[in-house]
C-alpha cells in the first residue's frame, strides 16, 4: 500500500480560538441569577422593613423577633418538626421490614411489589391528599360511609378523620415511604452474601446474622432515608394545604403561602423560608455525610448472589402486611380517583346505573381554565424539559471532560438547587422578579425560571454519569483519525449520549408537570398550570375534575415512566416530589 | 519520510513535571518502545506526540514540520497518526466494519476503494466473518484486531500505540505481540509503543526509551538495556537483576563483602561507593569451593524454591547483602548450607547512579 494521503500543508496553521472562558462566564452568570438571584432577595427581604416614615427599605431583625416569638409563627414551626419527624419515623417503620422482605427472602412478587412501591413514588402527593379526602374525610368519605353501613352508627359517627395531624402525618408517609424503601432495598441488594456467609461459617445462625451483620450494613442507608423522609416531609406543600388548611392548623410551608394572601407581608414570609432552606442544606449534608462513610462502603472483588431467607409459614402475615401497605398509598387512593371519575357525586359509590362521563365532559370541554392550564402546562413542560437539557448537557460535558477550567464551579452551581424546597424557591423568585430590571412575575417565563432551577439538579447528574459512561477515549479515537472535535461529538459522543438525553428530557417534562409549591406561589389567572388548577378546583369542591386531571397525569406520568425503563441501558432513577 | 522528533519536551501540570526536558528522534519506519512503571510520564509523551496535550516547552516534530510547541498544536485530526488506546475505543454504536471505515469515511474515500481496503485489512487481521457484528460481541482479542485494523486502514505516516495489550490474558497478548510486530515490519510506518512489560518491550521494539519520573533513562536495543544497563534503575526495572554495593578500588574492581570484584565496564573510575548489577541467572551457584578465586563470594542458601524448569534461591553474603540466584532445576542445594558463588567478571556491571 502507498500514502494515499495528501501530506499535510507546512505553515497551515491552527489558531487556538480558547471557548473555555467566554463559556464558563456565561454558565457562570446564567447559573448565578437562576440560583444566586432569588436567594438574594429572599435574605435581603428577611432582613430589612420599609420605614413608614421615609418609605425606604431598612435593616432590621423584627422579622426573625416575629418569626420566633409569634405563636401564629412558632407554631407552625413546632406543627412541622411534629409532622416530618412522626412521619420520618413511620416511613421507617414501614419501609425497612419491608425492604428487607423484598431483598432479602423466598417472598414471592417481589417484582411487583417493588413497580407498586414505584407507582406510590410517582404519585403526586397533593393527588394522594386529595384522594385520602374522598376516602377518609368524616362525613362524605367512603371508608366512613362503609364503617356507618356495617356498624349502623349514628349519621355523624366516624372512624376516620384525614383533617387532622394524624391524618396528615399518615398521608405524608404514605407519600414518602417510597424514598427509604429504596434506600434499604438497594443497600441490601448489594451486599453481598459472602458477608452473610462468613457470619453462618463462623456459627451463627440465621436470626444472629440478621441481627448481628446485615442490619448494621443497612443502617446507614436507612438512616439516610429517615433524613430524606424528614426532609420531604417537612418542604411538602400540597398535602399539609390540603389537609391541614380544613383542620385549622398550619405548618411552615402553608404558613409562607399564607403571607402571601391579602395583606401579603413578604419580608416575613422570606424571614419564614430562610428556617427551611437551612435545615435543607443540613439534612442533605447529614445524608451525604452518612452514605459517604468509607467504612461502611462494602469492600471487596466478586461475591456470590445473597442466600434468601425461607419464611417458610411467615409468609402469610408477611405478605398480609405488604398488601396492606401497598393498598394505603396506590389501591385505595386510585381507587377513590377513578370512582370520583365516573361518579356523578365524588363521595358515592359509582354503580353501573350512575356511571358517567359528564365529568369528563365538564373538565375537558366546559372548564374554561382546563384548555389554557393544559396548554400553558404543555408548554412549559416542553420548553423546561428542552432547556434544561441543553443545559445540562453542556454543563456535564465541561464538567465529565474537564473542557475548561472551573469546571467545578458549574458544577457546584448545578446542583445547589437541590437544597432550595420549592416553595422557598417561589417566593425568592416572586421576590426577585417583580421589580425592574427584570419584570417577569404574571408571565410564563418566571414558572419557566423556577422549573429549570429546580430540575436543572435531577438532569444534570443523570447527564454527568452518562458522560461518565462514555469513555473519553472513544473521541480521541474519532480525534486522531481525523475528526474535529464536533464531528467527534456528533458522531460517537451524541449516539451514545441519545438515550440519556431522551430521558432526561422525559423526567424533566413528567416532573414539571407534577410540580405545584413553586407553581402556587408564581402563578396568575393567565398562567395557571393545571397543577394549580387542581388545587383551585379543590377550594371550590369539583372532585370529579379533580379526578379526571389527576388520572391523566398519572396516566402520562406512568407512560413516560415506563417508556424510560423500556430504553435500552436505563434503569429508574428517582423523581423530585414536590 | 516521517521521523519523529521531541526536543527537550516538557509537560507541567501546576510545578509537577510529568514529561521533563525528553529529546529524541525516531527514525522512519522504526519501532520504538516507551517502557516504564505507572507514573513515569509515557502516556503522557504519547498524547504529546497524538496532540491531546500541549507541552509546556520544547518542540515536536514528524519529518520537517513542527506539530508541537508552546505556540501551537496541531490538533489530533490534523497529524496523519493512528492510535489503539488501552480501551480499545471502539464504537458500540457502530458495527466492525463501520468502525474500521471511519477515518476512510472522514476522508471521503469513494465507496469502491472503502471496500476493497476494508475487505484487505479484514483478511489481514482475520476479521472477515465478523464485520457486521457489533464490538459488544466480541471477545477481547477480537476486539483488539478490530481496533488495530481501524488504526490501520487509513495508512497513518505514525501508528500511537498506548498499552494496547494490557486487557487481554496471557496467551493472546503473546500472540498480539507477533502479530503488531509483523502488521509493522509489512506497512512500515513509525510506531511508537508505550507499556510497562518488559517483555513486551523486548518481542517488539527496534529501540527501548526506558523513562522514570518523567525522564528517559537510557534508550537502547533491547540488547543494550538488557545487558548494558547504566543506570540502577534501568537494571532493576528491566528484572532480574541483583544490585549490589561496594567501596570503589582501583583497576575496576569494586569491594563486594571482602571481595575485590572485577566488572566488565574498568571505565567507571570513582570514588567512595559503586552499584554493581548482576542478572540472577548469570550467577553461578556452587556447593563446593573452587579452587579458582577470581569474583567467587561465600555465602549462606536462606531459601530455596523449585520452579519445575528452574531452581530459585535466595542466598545471603558475609556482610548480610542478600542475592536472588537462579540455576538449572538438578542444582539442589538445601537450606541453611554453605555455598560459593562465581559472579563471572563480564556479567558483572558498574552502574552510573
Amino acid at each position: 500500500m502507498t500514502l494515499a494521503l495528501p501530506a499535510q500543508k507546512e505553515g497551515r496553521r491552527t489558531f487556538k480560538v480558547d471557548f473555555s472562558v467566554p463559556v464558563l462566564l456565561t454558565f457562570a452568570a446564567l447559573l448565578c441569577v437562576l440560583i444566586l438571584l432569588p436567594i438574594s432577595w429572599l435574605v435581603m427581604y428577611s432582613l430589612s422593613e420599609v420605614d413608614p416614615a421615609t418609605k425606604e427599605r431598612v435593616f432590621t431583625l423584627a422579622q426573625f423577633r416575629t418569626l420566633f416569638s409569634d405563636p401564629d409563627l412558632v407554631e407552625p414551626l413546632i406543627t412541622t418538626m411534629i409532622v416530618a419527624i412522626s412521619s420520618s419515623v413511620a416511613c421507617c417503620l414501614v419501609a425497612a421490614p419491608m425492604g428487607w422482605l423484598v431483598a432479602r427472602t423466598d417472598m414471592p412478587m417481589t417484582k411487583v411489589i417493588r413497580a407498586l412501591v414505584t407507582a406510590s413514588f410517582v404519585t403526586p402527593p397533593f393527588l394522594g391528599a386529595i384522594a385520602w379526602e374522598i376516602l377518609a374525610a368524616p362525613n362524605s368519605g367512603l371508608l366512613n360511609k362503609l364503617y356507618r353501613f356495617l356498624t349502623g352508627a349514628e349519621m355523624d359517627a366516624y372512624l376516620f378523620n384525614i383533617y387532622s395531624m394524624p391524618g396528615l402525618i399518615f398521608v405524608i408517609a404514605c407519600y414518602t415511604f417510597p424514598y427509604v424503601f429504596v434506600l434499604v432495598a438497594n443497600a441490601l441488594d448489594r451486599i453481598p452474601g459472602d458477608l452473610e456467609d462468613a457470619s453462618s461459617i463462623l456459627g451463627a445462625g440465621t436470626w444472629t446474622t440478621a441481627r448481628r451483620v446485615t442490619i448494621p450494613l443497612v443502617l446507614p442507608a436507612l438512616l439516610a432515608g429517615a433524613l430524606v423522609a424528614f426532609l420531604q416531609a417537612m418542604i411538602l406543600f400540597g398535602s399539609p394545604a390540603i389537609l391541614a388548611l380544613p383542620a385549622g392548623f398550619h405548618t411552615m410551608t402553608t404558613k409562607i403561602w399564607s403571607l402571601f394572601q391579602y395583606p401579603p407581608k413578604p419580608e416575613l414570609a422570606a424571614a419564614a423560608s430562610l428556617p427551611l432552606l437551612f435545615l435543607t442544606v443540613m439534612l442533605l449534608r447529614g445524608q451525604q455525610m452518612i452514605l459517604g462513610r468509607k467504612g461502611y462502603s462494602i469492600v471487596g472483588g466478586k461475591s456470590g448472589e445473597p442466600r434468601l431467607i425461607r419464611l417458610g409459614w411467615f409468609v402469610v402475615p408477611a405478605m398480609a402486611f405488604v398488601v396492606i401497605v401497598l393498598m394505603l398509598p396506590v389501591f385505595l387512593p386510585y381507587f377513590a380517583l377513578l370512582n370520583a371519575a365516573f361518579s356523578p357525586i365524588a363521595t358515592n359509590l359509582v354503580t353501573s346505573a350512575t356511571f358517567t362521563m359528564k365529568n369528563f365532559h365538564f373538565t375537558f370541554f366546559e372548564l374554561s381554565t382546563t384548555q389554557l392550564a393544559l396548554k400553558n402546562t404543555f408548554i412549559l413542560g416542553a420548553a423546561s424539559a428542552t432547556i434544561g437539557t441543553v443545559l445540562a448537557l453542556v454543563i456535564s460535558y465541561a464538567t465529565a471532560r474537564k473542557a475548561i477550567t472551573g469546571y467545578r464551579v458549574l458544577g457546584f452551581l448545578a446542583t445547589a438547587p437541590i437544597a432550595i424546597p420549592g416553595i422557598v424557591l417561589g417566593v425568592g423568585l416572586f421576590l426577585a422578579y417583580t421589580r425592574p430590571p427584570f419584570v417577569l412575575y404574571g408571565t410564563l417565563w418566571v414558572l419557566l425560571i423556577a422549573y429549570i432551577t429546580i430540575e436543572l439538579p435531577a438532569a444534570y447528574q443523570q447527564l454527568q454519569s452518562a458522560f461518565r459512561a462514555v469513555h473519553p477515549e472513544l473521541e480521541d479515537a474519532s480525534r486522531i483519525l481525523g475528526a474535529t472535535r464536533l464531528r467527534s461529538l456528533r458522531d460517537v459522543t451524541a449516539p451514545l449520549l441519545r438515550t440519556s438525553v431522551l430521558a432526561t428530557w422525559c423526567f424533566i417534562f413528567v416532573s414539571t408537570v407534577r410540580e405545584l409549591s413553586a407553581a402556587i406561589m408564581l402563578f396568575t389567572s393567565e398562567t395557571k398550570v393545571v397543577s394549580v388548577l387542581i388545587f383551585d378546583l379543590k377550594e371550590s369542591g369539583d372532585l370529579g375534575a379533580i379526578a379526571i386531571l389527576g388520572l391523566s397525569m398519572l396516566v402520562l406520568t406512568f407512560t413516560v415512566v415506563i417508556f424510560i425503563n423500556r430504553l435500552p441501558g436505563f434503569g429508574s432513577s428517582g423523581l423530585r416530589n414536590t | 519520510m516521517a521521523s519523529v522528533e521531541l526536543r527537550d519536551l516538557t509537560k507541567r501540570y501546576g510545578s509537577n513535571a510529568v514529561v521533563d526536558d525528553i529529546s529524541l528522534t525516531i527514525a522512519h519506519g522504526s519501532l520504538v518502545c516507551l517502557l516504564g512503571p505507572s507514573g513515569c510520564g509515557k502516556t503522557t509523551t504519547l498524547r504529546l506526540i497524538a496532540g491531546f496535550v500541549e507541552p509546556t516547552a520544547g518542540e515536536i516534530r514528524v519529518g520537517d514540520q513542527q506539530v508541537s510547541s508552546p505556540q501551537r498544536t496541531l490538533p489530533p485530526e490534523r497529524r496523519n497518526m493512528s492510535m489503539i488506546f488501552q480501551s480499545y475505543a471502539l464504537w458500540p454504536h457502530m458495527t466492525v466494519a463501520e468502525n474500521i471505515t471511519y477515518g476512510l469515511k472522514l476522508r471521503k474515500i469513494d465507496t469502491a476503494t472503502t471496500k476493497r481496503k476494508l475487505e484487505a485489512i479484514l483478511a489481514t487481521t482475520r476479521l472477515a466473518p465478523l464485520a457486521s457484528r457489533y464490538p459488544g460481541e466480541l471477545s477481547g482479542g477480537q476486539q483488539q484486531r478490530v481496533a488495530l485494523a481501524r488504526a490501520l486502514i487509513v495508512e497513518p505516516e505514525t501508528l500511537l500505540l498506548d498499552e494496547p495489550l494490557s486487557n487481554l490474558d496471557a496467551n493472546l497478548r503473546e500472540e498480539m505481540r507477533f502479530e503488531i510486530r509483523r502488521l509493522h515490519d509489512e506497512y512500515r510506518y513509525t510506531t511508537i509503543y508505550v507499556t510497562h512489560d518488559q517483555s513486551e518491550a523486548m518481542t517488539t521494539a527496534d529501540v527501548i526509551c526506558v523513562m522514570n519520573g518523567g525522564k528517559i533513562e537510557q534508550a537502547g536495543s533491547p540488547e543494550d538495556i538488557y545487558d548494558r544497563p547504566n543506570s540502577e534503575f534501568v537494571a532493576r526495572f528491566i528484572g532480574m537483576s541483583n544490585v549490589v554495593r561496594g567501596k570503589t578500588l582501583a583497576e575496576g574492581r569494586v569491594d563486594f563483602s571482602g571481595v575485590p570484584l572485577r566488572v566488565s565496564n574498568a571505565t567507571v573510575q570513582r570514588s567512595g561507593d559503586t552499584a554493581v548489577s548482576i542478572r540472577q541467572h548469570s550467577i553461578r551457584l556452587m556447593a563446593k569451593e573452587p579452587a579458582e578465586k577470581e569474583n567467587v563470594v561465600p555465602a549462606t542458601v536462606v531459601r530455596q524454591v523449585f520452579l519445575g524448569s528452574s531452581r530459585d534461591y535466595l542466598v545471603e553474603v558475609a556482610d548480610g547483602t542478600q542475592l536472588r540466584v537462579v540455576t538449572p532445576a538438578s542444582d539442589a542445594v538445601a537450606a541453611g548450607s554453605n555455598v560459593w558463588l562465581h559472579l563471572p567478571h563480564e556479567s558483572c556491571r558498574a552502574l552510573s547512579a
